[in-house]
């Protein structure tokens, strides 16, 4: 490897290549920031707004997956305004991250050029595209959430402001301009050159309160546990060559993100996009599919919340909740679950203090998967040349999009 | 004359701060005219190793490794900037004290684990830096303002002024007036007061702003809450500032 750190990836990490016993290690560097320390002694409301500091690329989802916890330890319930808006909020991040990690970090790979922006001279079409994506998605987090990154109207219970229909209009009509670019973006994404490989994985994603997970060989056998189960099924393990953990779900290596999500809900044109589940690479394929797909959705949601009241009541806490709850969010990179205790003797409602948290988060739960599929292309590319292997294992490291800093936390 | 060379580096972070300067989208392409950047993990492959004009770090050095190539970094650029809260001020990471790093290890990845973080601290803990580009995460109009005074040449400013005054300007209700604590009146403008403009805490992210009345918002808060509170807000992302460690944190300990 010419480079310390994988290039174009979310934080630092490196694969190790034993060319003489075939085998390939990944290597987590990224210092540990303790998370789920730092929550211990914090209020509940500041859970949200610590927490999204985990990722700067799917800090949206974070925020989510806190509040969703924090509301179901004080036996709160959103009001419907609030479902909407915090839904729309998760397009506009999945748009986000994906349009970064496509752009920016993977396409380069596939189309020869160093960096994202040398595009604007060398296909400024596609650029085009990338950055009215980008433009919109992060004006959709930003209408609802306050800022683009790093959510600041986000509460337990609801939403210290919510927007006003004018800036909902205004933004659909943004979106409806830039529906073609995420048209383009999938047609574009349909033409490229996926490197052979095939890999037998656990294709996991939420389904409502389940985690739902087939295989990558054969994506009509669905099988279900309940995420209140997700500590037990999602087993953690330490490396000692890596400062984040190695998941495995239900003793399988998993795969969770774009490529599994496809494969589970089935939410494309299967008739024009054909996609291989058994290969990671087609995980890029997935992301610009996603983006279109989120696209329309956020359109469907604004809709919506057009046509009924906007409810801007905040739900308080109730007397007799439980102060243990579980938030579960499908992030861009897979799901995302929080669980937290709370100290009913200290604080009260949204100030109630924390007592425990755990946080397992996507990339955490790619991490086996990643290894597994790189020790596949050092198996399945024998007969090339070192540096084009490693040139190989590099981009298919990248197009599983980790994000090494949420994987150590 | 040749385009200054420039080198982005993450040490232990978000890396929202680099997402910022990506979403400056337009206004990035116009700055990468300008500039050679010779060295940037996330946005490229391409990577030399010095000597930088000016070097841009992002994150909190917590890994021996860090702290080394944070030297070395030094040595090898005339100008070297902090990006964002967590290199500026330690920010985020530095909420866990040193001295239960040991618990918190052990507790999240269990007794034989040989951890690689040491301590959360600023860059200016280890080095000189030349100036500090505050934020969690970093506010787009003011990367563009302070890199365009470098580029020109001049030494950038400081806001000399408080969020409260931007705060005013955005027509935000003030929060201690509504008895609610906020640390916006010590807090260094240029954020536009936005967190809260979105009805969030200010918790002090664009540092302390040069003549920080802190004692007197200290005598305010006490009326307000209690020193638990007061302790959280400033412990957010200012707990390695001096004025934390040799002002606040003393009276806090009196009043407990």
């Amino acid at each position: 490897m010419n480079q310390e750190f994988i290039a174009r990836i979310e934080g630092h990490g490196n694969l190790k290549i034993d060319w003489k016993k075939n085998q390939v290690k990944l290597n987590v560097f990224e210092g540990e920031r303790l998370f789920e320390g730092m929550l211990v002694g914090r209020t509940a409301e500041e859970m949200h707004w610590i927490t999204p500091r985990i990722c700067g690329v799917c800090p949206v989802a974070h925020n989510l997956a806190a509040l969703r916890a924090a509301e179901n330890a004080l036996g709160i319930k959103p009001n419907k305004t609030t479902v909407l808006l915090r839904d729309l909020m998760l397009c506009g991040q999945i748009i986000q991250s994906h349009v970064l990690h496509l752009f920016f970090l993977s396409l380069p790979d596939y189309l020869g050029i160093d960096r994202g922006t040398e595009l604007a001279e060398k296909n400024p079409s596609v650029f085009k595209n990338a950055l009215a994506l980008k433009e919109v998605s992060d004006e959709i987090v930003y209408t609802v959430a306050g800022r683009s990154i790093h959510p600041i109207t986000t509460t337990i219970g609801g939403f210290h402001k919510i927007p006003s229909k004018a800036a909902l209009k205004n933004l659909l009509k943004k979106l409806e301009k830039t529906e073609q670019a995420a048209q383009k973006t999938a047609e574009l994404c349909a033409r490229l050159d996926y490197p052979a490989l095939k890999v037998d994985l656990e294709l996991t994603a939420q389904e409502n309160d389940s985690i739902v997970s087939v295989s990558s060989l054969n994506i009509k056998n669905k099988k279900k546990s309940s995420i209140k189960n997700y500590k037990k099924d999602i087993e953690e393990e330490v490396k000692d060559y890596s400062t984040a953990k190695f998941a495995k779900y239900k003793n399988k290596t998993m795969l969770v993100g774009a490529l599994a999500r496809l494969a589970i809900y089935q939410n494309y044109d299967s008739e024009k996009y054909q996609i291989d589940f058994s290969n990671p690479f087609y995980n890029n394929f997935s992301q610009a599919l996603e983006i279109l797909f989120y696209h329309q959705t956020a359109r469907e949601i604004i809709d919506k919340l057009l046509e009924a009241k906007m409810d801007e009541k905040i739900i308080k806490p109730k007397n007799n909740s439980s102060f243990k709850g579980i938030g579960a969010v499908e992030a861009p990179r897979g799901g995302l679950y929080y669980e937290v205790y709370l100290d009913s003797s200290k604080g009260s409602g949204r100030d109630t203090i924390i007592k425990s948290a755990n946080i397992i988060t996507p990339t955490v739960q790619n991490l086996t998967s990643i290894e597994k599929s790189s020790q596949a292309l050092l198996d399945q590319t024998k007969n090339r040349s070192r540096k084009e292997i490693e040139r190989l294992l590099i981009m298919l490291v990248r197009a599983y999009d980790p994000c090494i800093t949420c994987s150590v936390h | 004359m040749s385009k200054p060379r420039v080198a982005i580096y993450d040490f232990t972070d978000c890396e929202g701060c680099e997402v910022e300067i990506i979403s400056l989208r337009e206004r990035l392409l116009a700055l990468e005219k300008r500039i050679d950047i010779i060295n940037w993990r996330l946005g490229q492959e391409r990577a030399e190793f010095g000597p930088f004009d000016i070097t841009i770090i992002e994150g909190t050095p917590i890994t021996q490794h860090e702290i080394d190539l944070l030297k070395s970094l030094r040595e090898n650029s005339k100008t070297l900037i902090a990006l964002g809260a967590c290199a500026a001020l330690a920010g985020i990471p530095a909420i866990v004290k040193k001295e239960e790093r040991e618990k918190w290890y052990k507790k999240i990845y269990g007794e034989k684990y040989k951890p690689r973080g040491l301590d959360a601290m600023p860059l200016s803990a280890y080095v000189k830096v030349d100036f500090l580009l505050h934020g969690c995460p970093v506010n787009g109009d003011e990367v563009v303002r302070i890199a365009e005074e470098l580029l020109s040449g001049k030494k950038p400013a400081y806001r000399g002024y408080s969020v409260c005054f931007e705060c005013k300007q955005a027509n935000n209700p003030c929060r201690i007036i509504d008895k609610k604590p906020c640390l916006g009146p010590i807090t260094q403008g240029g954020c536009g007061a936005i967190c809260i403009s979105g009805g969030s805490p200010c918790y002090g992210c664009f540092g302390l702003h040069q003549e920080a009345s802190i004692e007197a918002l200290l005598i305010i808060l006490n009326n307000l809450t209690n020193p638990q509170e007061i302790e959280r807000y400033f412990t957010m992302f200012l707990r390695q500032t001096d004025e934390y460690q040799n002002i606040i944190k003393p009276r806090l300990k009196n009043k407990k």
